[in-house]
Formats: structure tokens, C-alpha cells, sequence
């Protein structure tokens, strides 16, 4: 049998990884032997579906169509989505208040995109093992609520896999650091990723991972730095080029390498060509990058601080401070980790691999090799009910180690009432429409005079962090079954219709699969090539032109068979025809880019 | 320290004389909780306010390590809600007698009372102390001028400093309490009132200071 394997689901890129006798080690794709599987998915408008590097490639050329946070997404309900997420992609309100993406003339949930993601990584896994994976454990952020843990199993579900255990990223990141360094004592997880950022304070004693708090922001990651770093590149397009959402695509992808380069240069140069042909070049130094994220970095100290405050700790007594997600090799932000606990961070494991390499070793202890370790871990926030007057009661305080249960009993208000509604919600709030609403359930009961039935009702939460409800009619000792619908969750039904269509979709062969990957690729460069030609024609000797024009033929009759290996040829062969064009194309903006600049100063 | 009783339970997997245990010591099968069973004969301690911190902790991480779901992921579906149950009981048991406090209200709840039973009352020499706090977060919440914010966070901040030594010193004074033969139930309900009661006034107190500074709540 296969083994469980252990899946780091992030908001830019997701892995997939096992524990082995020598440790955990993270499943490269058997063709590119790429490590990290950009969590970018998308939907072409002939019904083609693209994940991973290629669909973010195709990213500029399809904006809308094409998903690249969705984990930002999870668990929301429409109400949550913001003008900025509008600007980025069309969104259509599903059942029960649901957000849907309108992606190339269709809408899906949050967890189907999710769900392409994973089935990528599941074929990463069963080619490595030559079998079929059908069993995971997937992380999620520490500070996802009960909805987005909801969503982010039924992703798994609909992408085939039974998934054994939610882990939190940060708890899974101390597993893979705990493992080689047997330490004991205070650690905290300082995990800023994508589009989440996360903080743990764990105790560390005898091979129990002991989770004492956590905290975080479930809206901050590197994403945000990249806007921030696009706001300023484009603030010299006039307005309307510079709202185009594939103006923005293009200056995102160019402002996230400019980030990264920051990290390691003291300055560096944002360029991109706009689709008009544009050239736009900006320099930044680190300085002025520091400036644009400064607050964004510093919105992770109030986290940082009620985890220590809620772990009963001082920042002196952590021993040890681990920085998890790519946004931890910005400068500034470990400069951050350094003054909130007075030391330097711990970097030894590669901040994109820990969270994946962590939930590989999870996945061991689950399937029992690894019985020396356990992990303890906490719900994020505190469970509750609604009580009179619109008031939150909390039944469960955040950071309250699970599995945890709590038994309410509840009676009626009024004679001959026929049920009981409860209305549970997360959060920290005074009232309970401050809160996030979790699930609305009636529980049936006899009909008696008010306050005569006693109804006990059990919230548990499990090791996932998820809840489940049992009730009990005290005076006749029966147990209803109650139903739990996640207030912005697919329900069964959806769940079921979900599966049946995707069927056709994970059965398909290999090589079907391959033939349309090659057939999106030729589509991008005969698309790209076609436009150079209209535009920057003039570049070319007729010689040139016609040797271009000869392998855009070749490449099209290509793509009308069957065989991908011819495919790629083609493609390859007019893109070596294309090169010397593409640099003339560059060179020229380039040149303009720096004339305009020479005129301005003038 | 031995489990309290010793009642004869068979395991419910192979007969063996599993107690009031949570795992049968022969085949390690995770038990249904044994009818009746609080939260010390959880962790298979005698009812008793005084217990011993390390002691304590050992057995919640050996009763973890016996019933935590993630040992019994490949077992049956009974063994596993079985698992849930206990870890969850484990969990809850720990919490709460780890924490002075938390047992000492929970011992109140063990003999049919609680906090609530005496009343609410402030205690006569905390009176002035209390007074003057609650008057001075109104002024602050009203407040706009900076410099008035500033003293006033200052003046609360010295209240507060008071009311926490006042809290650590009653902390203190539960040890010596628990550890008498038979504590008065009255004597226990009024020092944890009182604890629970400035609890929520430092709760209060720290809301009032952080607001506008980092304490900016972005949970949802």
C-alpha cells in the first residue's frame, strides 16, 4: 500500500512529502523534478483546467480565468470578499451565501479549485510510489476557523483523498525541526507565508509537541508586500492601463521577483512590458521596499504578543524562535522576529519545505512509525454559543488543547415549543454578530410546558479542530442526531454531484492529459508570436519573417494531432526561431524606456 | 499516589481487570469513561485540592500518549470515537487541575455550589481601589486629548500593578488553604470570588490600555 502522505496546501505553493527511514523528504515531480507546485489553477474556456507553473504562466494572458490565492478564499462567505478581490476576479454568489469564481464561463467553489491542486500532488506521489496515494494529512493555517478547516477537507475529498488529519502549519513546522534537534524547552513558530501569517508558542518535553498558544492573521502574507510593491510601479501608468487586470498580473509577477532579489541586493529593478509594448522600469532600493511593507510587518506583533500573553509567557522565556514561509526571508521581517523575542530566528530547514517536510512526519506518527512523538495541539479561537439578547457565550477558550468537548444544557422559553435552535459561532467578540457564524441547528424535543425539557447538547471538537454536536433528551435519556451545516460550507449533496463530475476528470489517461497541457502551451506561444508579428513586424528581415511564419505552420498542424511529443518539438523549434525577435522586442522598449527618461530630465 | 477506588472493570476488548483506567494494561484498548468518574480519577488521582505539579503533568502526557486519537488513527471506528472521548476527558481534567483556581471552582462545583452562591460582593478594603479604577476607564474611553490619555493610562497603570499583587498574593494564599484537613467551602468561595472577580477588572483594565496602541482586534 501506498503510504500516507503529507501535503502543505499553501496560498503560492504547495508540496507534497513522506516520512521515510531517513527521515522526511519532500516528492519532487517525476518529469521537471520541481519541488514546489505553484498552487495556481487555470480554467481555459474550452473547458481545459492547467495547475501548477504553466497555469501561472498563463496568468497575464488569462487574469480572470486564472486563480492564483484561492486559499484566501476558503471557508468565506460572499459578504467577505472585498472591492480588492473584485478588482482581481469575477465572483458570483452561491448557495447559502458561498463565494463562487466565475472562471472561463463557469463557477466553482473555493474547494474545487483547491481540489485541482491537490490532484496534481496526488499524481506527483503516485508516480513516485507507483500506485495510487489515497490517504493524506493536509496542513492548514494555526488560526483557520472550523469553515475554512471544512473547506479545506472537502477539497481533499473531492480530490480523491481520505484526509486523515488537519494539521496546523506552524505545529507541523516544529515536528520537522524538533525531529533532528530532540530539544526541550519554549519554541515559537513565527510562519509568515503567501497570504497567512501565523504565530505558536509550543513546549517541546519528551517528544510531546505541546501547543500552548497561537495567533495570527488569517489576511497578511508576501502577497501584500507584492501590491504594495505594484502600487508604486504603476503609479506613473495613467489609471485605466494601470487597473487592467492583466497590467496588474504582469506587474505582480515582475514586483515578486523584485522582493525576493531585495532580500539578498540592496536595490534592484522592477521591469515589465505592458501589452501596448511599453517598457516600465522602476528602481527600488531596500530602503524604500522596507518603507512601503514597514506596517504590514508590524501588524505581526499584536499576534506575536497575545501568544505569549496567552501561553502565560515572556518573550525571555522562548528558547528558540523558527521562521517558516517564504516571507520570512525578507530582511526586515527578521528583523521583526529579533526584537519581539531578542533573538535571531532559527532558518536551518528551508522555509518553503518545513511546513510539507512536518506534515510528512505527521502523516509517519499517523500510520505508527513514528510512536516516540505526539502532538498536542490547540483550537485558534474561542467556540460559542448565541444567548439571549444576541450574546456571545463562549463554551470553549481559545487555545484550549484538542480534542475538547463541553456539555450544555439548554430547556425552553415558551410552552409546547417543539425545538431547540443553537446557533454556534468563533471568535473573540462580545456579541455574537461580531463573530464568525459557524452553524444554525434545530434539535427537536417533546412538547411540554417552558422550561420542563433539559436537553443536553455536547460541542466536541476534534484533533482536526473541527466541530461535531451531539444532543440528549435528559428525561427520556434519547440522543438526536444533529445535523451541521457550515454556514458558508458545501453541503453533502453539492459534495456528491461534485465527485461524480470530476470522475471523468481523474480517470482520464496520461497521456490525454498531456496532449492538452502541450496544445495550451502551443496556444500560448502561437498566440504571443502572431501578436509580435502585427506589431513589431518591421523588426524582422523577410528572411527572418518567413522562417518565423514557416514554424508557426509547422506548430500548427502539430496541434491538431494527437501527439504530444510532436507538439513540444514544434513548439521549441519556433520558439529557438522567435528568441533573437523576442530580444530585439525587448531592447527596443528598453531603449525607449531610457529615451523617455532622458527627455524627462531634461 | 494511587487511583482512588478499585473497582473490578472488565476491558470491553479482552476481559482483562481494566479499573477505572482509561487503557486496559494488557491489551492497550482505549476504555468507555467509568460511570461516575471526575476529573481526578481521569488522570487516576484521589479527589484533593493539593496536587502535585510535576505529578500532574507526567500523567497527562503518559495519558495522552495512551489515548490521543492520532495512536489510534488505524483502528476501528469504535475504538476511534472511543479515542476522541477520552483524550478529549484527558484534556479537560488537565486544564483544569493544573490551575489553582480553575480547581478550586471546580472543587466548589464537586459539592453542589459555586461562585455565584455568596453574591456578588467587593471586598470592603477594595472598595476605593475599584471605585476610582472604573471612574478612570470611563474618563479614558471619553478622553481625546493626548496628554490626558497619557495620564490617565498612567494613573490606571498604577492601579492595575496594585490589583495584580493583590491577585498574586491571594493566588498565594489558596496553597495554604488547600492544604488545611477540610477547607470551608465559604472560606474557598470567597477567595476564588474574589480572585475570579478582579480577574475580570485587570481584564478590563488591560482592554482599556492597549486600545488604539497594538491591541487593535483583527480576529474574524
Amino acid at each position: 500500500m501506498a503510504p500516507i502522505v503529507g501535503i502543505d496546501l499553501g496560498t503560492t505553493n504547495s508540496l507534497v512529502a513522506v516520512l521515510e527511514d531517513g527521515g522526511p523528504r519532500v516528492l519532487p515531480d517525476p518529469e521537471t523534478g520541481a519541488r514546489l507546485l505553484p498552487s495556481a489553477v487555470a480554467f481555459l474556456p474550452d473547458g481545459t483546467v492547467v495547475v501548477g507553473g504553466r497555469a501561472r504562466a498563463l496568468e497575464p494572458a488569462q487574469p480572470l480565468d486564472t486563480i492564483l490565492s484561492v486559499k484566501r478564499f476558503m471557508g468565506l462567505g460572499f459578504e467577505h470578499v472585498t472591492a480588492e478581490d473584485r478588482a482581481r476576479y469575477r465572483f458570483v454568489e452561491g448557495v447559502a451565501g458561498s463565494v463562487r469564481f466565475e472562471v472561463g464561463g463557469r463557477a466553482v467553489t473555493p474547494p474545487e479549485v483547491s481540489a485541482h491542486v491537490l490532484r496534481e500532488l496526488k499524481r506527483r506521489a503516485a508516480a513516485v510510489f507507483a500506485e495510487p496515494v489515497t490517504q493524506a494529512v493536509i496542513t492548514v493555517p494555526a488560526y483557520f476557523n472550523d469553515s475554512q478547516r471544512q473547506a479545506t477537507r472537502d477539497a481533499g475529498r473531492l480530490a480523491g483523498l481520505e484526509v486523515l488529519r488537519l494539521v496546523n502549519e506552524p505545529t507541523a513546522a516544529s515536528l520537522a525541526y524538533g525531529l533532528d534537534k530532540q530539544d526541550e524547552g519554549i519554541v515559537a513558530v513565527y510562519d509568515l507565508g503567501g497570504g497567512t501569517f501565523d504565530i505558536s508558542i509550543l513546549r517541546l518535553h519528551g517528544g510531546v509537541f505541546e501547543v500552548l498558544a497561537t495567533s495570527g492573521d488569517t489576511r497578511l502574507g508576501g502577497d501584500d508586500f507584492d501590491e504594495r510593491l505594484v502600487g508604486v510601479v504603476l503609479a506613473d501608468v495613467d489609471e485605466a492601463a494601470g487597473s487592467a487586470p492583466a497590467v496588474r498580473a504582469l506587474a505582480r509577477a515582475a514586483a515578486e521577483r523584485a522582493k525576493r532579489e531585495l532580500s539578498a541586493a540592496a536595490r534592484t529593478e522592477v521591469a515589465l512590458t505592458l501589452p501596448s509594448g511599453r517598457a516600465v522600469r522602476r528602481a527600488v532600493a531596500r530602503e524604500e521596499f522596507e518603507a512601503l511593507v514597514r506596517d504590514l510587518v508590524e501588524r505581526t506583533v499584536g499576534p506575536c504578543r497575545q501568544a505569549l500573553r496567552d501561553a502565560g509567557l515572556r518573550p525571555e522565556d522562548v528558547r528558540q524562535v523558527v521562521a517558516v514561509g517564504g516571507s520570512t526571508r525578507v530582511p526586515l521581517v527578521r528583523r521583526q522576529i529579533e526584537t519581539i523575542f531578542h533573538r535571531p530566528p532559527l532558518v536551518d530547514i528551508d522555509p518553503d519545505e518545513v511546513v510539507a517536510l512536518g506534515a510528512g512526519i505527521q502523516a509517519g506518527i499517523l500510520a505508527g512509525g513514528r510512536r516516540d512523538m505526539l502532538l498536542l495541539d490547540v483550537v485558534p479561537l474561542s467556540l460559542g454559543i448565541e444567548t439571549m439578547g444576541g450574546v456571545f457565550t463562549r463554551l470553549i477558550d481559545r487555545n484550549t488543547t484538542i480534542p475538547a468537548s463541553v456539555k450544555e444544557t439548554f430547556t425552553t422559553a415558551v410552552d409546547n415549543q417543539t425545538s431547540v435552535d443553537v446557533h454556534v459561532l468563533q471568535g473573540e467578540r462580545e456579541l455574537a454578530s461580531d463573530n464568525r457564524s459557524l452553524a444554525r441547528f434545530k434539535i427537536p424535543i417533546a412538547q411540554l410546558p417552558a422550561g420542563v425539557p433539559r436537553l443536553e447538547v455536547t460541542f466536541l471538537i476534534d484533533a482536526n479542530g473541527i466541530l461535531s454536536v451531539t444532543a440528549t433528551d435528559l428525561r427520556t435519556g434519547r440522543a438526536h442526531s444533529v445535523e451541521v451545516k457550515p454556514s458558508y460550507g458545501l453541503t453533502e449533496e453539492e459534495i456528491e454531484r461534485m465527485l461524480e463530475e470530476s470522475i471523468d476528470y481523474a480517470e482520464e489517461d496520461v497521456r490525454q492529459r498531456q496532449v492538452r497541457e502541450a496544445r495550451v502551451e502551443a496556444d500560448m506561444i502561437l498566440h504571443a508570436t502572431r501578436d509580435s508579428l502585427v506589431r513589431e513586424g518591421a523588426l524582422l528581415s523577410d528572411d527572418e519573417a518567413a522562417r518565423i511564419r514557416a514554424a508557426v505552420a509547422a506548430l500548427e498542424r502539430a496541434r491538431e494531432g494527437e501527439d504530444y511529443v510532436a507538439m513540444h518539438d514544434a513548439v521549441e523549434a519556433l520558439s529557438q526561431e522567435t528568441e533573437p525577435f523576442a530580444r530585439r522586442i525587448m531592447d527596443r522598449s528598453l531603449q525607449e524606456a531610457l529615451a523617455n527618461r532622458r527627455l524627462e530630465e531634461l | 499516589m494511587e487511583a482512588a477506588t478499585t473497582v473490578r472493570r472488565e476491558c470491553r476488548k479482552c476481559a482483562a481487570d481494566a479499573g477505572q483506567a482509561l487503557v486496559c494494561p494488557r491489551c492497550h484498548a482505549v476504555q468507555p469513561l467509568a460511570p461516575g468518574a471526575d476529573l481526578f480519577a481521569v488522570l487516576g488521582l484521589p479527589r484533593g485540592l493539593v496536587l502535585d505539579a510535576a505529578d500532574l503533568e507526567r500523567r497527562y502526557l503518559a495519558a495522552s500518549r495512551a489515548v490521543h486519537p492520532d495512536r489510534h488513527q488505524t483502528a476501528s471506528d469504535t475504538d476511534r470515537e472511543l479515542s476522541l472521548a477520552a483524550s478529549a476527558a484527558v484534556n479537560r481534567a488537565y486544564r483544569t487541575l493544573r490551575d489553582p483556581v480553575a480547581r478550586g471552582r471546580y472543587w466548589l462545583e464537586l459539592h453542589g455550589t459555586d461562585l455565584a452562591a455568596g453574591g456578588p460582593s467587593v471586598p470592603a478594603d477594595l472598595a476605593a481601589d475599584v471605585f476610582d479604577t472604573q471612574e478612570k476607564l470611563e474618563e479614558l474611553h471619553g478622553a481625546t486629548d493626548a496628554g490626558e490619555r497619557s495620564a490617565l493610562r498612567h494613573h490606571v497603570k498604577g492601579l492595575r500593578d496594585r490589583l495584580a499583587a493583590r491577585v498574586a498574593g491571594l493566588r498565594d494564599g489558596l496553597a495554604a488553604a488547600y492544604a488545611e484537613r477540610e477547607p470551608a467551602l465559604d472560606d474557598l468561595r470567597r477567595r476564588l470570588a474574589e480572585i475570579a472577580y478582579l480577574g475580570t477588572l485587570l481584564g478590563d483594565i488591560d482592554e482599556a490600555i492597549e486600545e488604539g496602541s497594538d491591541g487593535t482586534d483583527r480576529r474574524h
